[in-house]
């Protein structure tokens, strides 16, 4: 994780900060929050940063509904298991 | 780690034979699914699962439990999956830059990223989505493309993704982001085309 530049900094002077900066800062932390896995402090910030700032909530989300993507794809067709396969349980099974 | 798949474990070695053909089959579709989502190809996958389950079938009595086996069996159906036949299929392995994958100023301008007006279901619903995922995950480098399937497919944790990769946690998490967010952008030109369509449709 990157140093938190961004945090010590006051509320009006994050609000004058360049917005693709605070932006770029945010977005290296999308995914550990969705895991739940960022640090308390992260957190925070990030939520701070989400309640401004429109696109990275779109980003965040869209993000999100990628990972629910992933996680409910399924493979459809799935064939026996070959004889050998089969055979090599059995004969462990003894 | 997927309790269906301990489960399963578990029966076969009890050498409950009553019970493992489902728990052969359980194990089989867990193979076979990864070898084909990390390949893609069937034939691979088909060799994937073969090889990998004999190996268990040899293995079986080795582990004291189901959880060190099934972390085995995931290295053990990687390794194969490196080793396919189609290698051409992977991508070089080349890393991500995080800047490369950041979305450009115009993109995210609040216009550029409206909410995804499509749901999760939609993606692995509609044939074509679900073509564009499984190009998406295809076209990643192969040890991004490995962290993908094992953490958000195989639903694996941070943890046993990175025993069974052999790395980090910390770098099992930095490929993780870089994972999803070039999954993210490559869905989101398709995505954007058929929002644009609904509008029509409505309009």
């Amino acid at each position: 994780m990157r140093s938190l530049v961004m945090f010590s900094i006051s509320g009006k002077e994050e609000a004058k900060a360049m917005p693709d900066r605070r932006c770029k800062h945010i977005f290296a932390m999308l995914s550990n929050y969705l895991n739940a896995e960022l640090p308390l402090k992260n957190c925070r910030e990030l939520e701070r940063h989400l309640k401004g700032c429109e696109p990275c909530i779109a980003y965040l989300e869209s993000l999100r509904k990628t990972v629910e993507a992933c996680r409910r794809y399924q493979v459809r067709k799935i064939p026996a298991p070959s004889k050998k396969v089969r055979e090599a349980l059995w004969f462990a099974l003894q | 780690m997927n309790t269906q798949i301990e489960q399963a474990l578990e029966i076969l070695k009890s050498g409950n034979r009553q019970d493992a053909e489902r728990a052969l089959e359980t194990l089989q579709g867990v193979v076979y699914g990864f070898g084909l989502k990390v390949c893609g190809s069937h034939e691979d996958a088909q060799d994937t699962a073969q090889e990998t389950l004999i190996r268990l079938a040899r293995q079986l009595r080795e582990f004291p439990d189901a959880r060190a086996l099934s972390v085995w069996l995931y290295k053990v159906a990687k390794t194969q999956c490196l080793m396919s036949r189609r290698k051409s299929k992977f991508a070089p392995a080349q890393m991500l830059s995080l800047d490369a994958l950041m979305p450009k100023d115009s993109v995210l301008s609040p216009a550029g990223t409206k909410t995804w007006q499509i749901t999760p279901e939609e993606i692995v619903l509609n044939q074509e989505l679900r073509g564009r995922l499984e190009d998406a995950i295809l076209a990643l480098p192969k040890h991004y493309r490995l962290v993908l399937i094992l953490r958000d497919m195989e639903q694996l944790d941070t943890r046993e993704v990175a025993e069974v990769m052999g790395i980090s946690e910390e770098t099992m998490k930095m490929r993780l982001h870089r994972a999803r967010v070039f999954v993210r952008n490559a869905l989101a030109g398709y995505v954007q085309h058929l929002r644009e369509g609904r509008s029509k449709s409505h309009a």
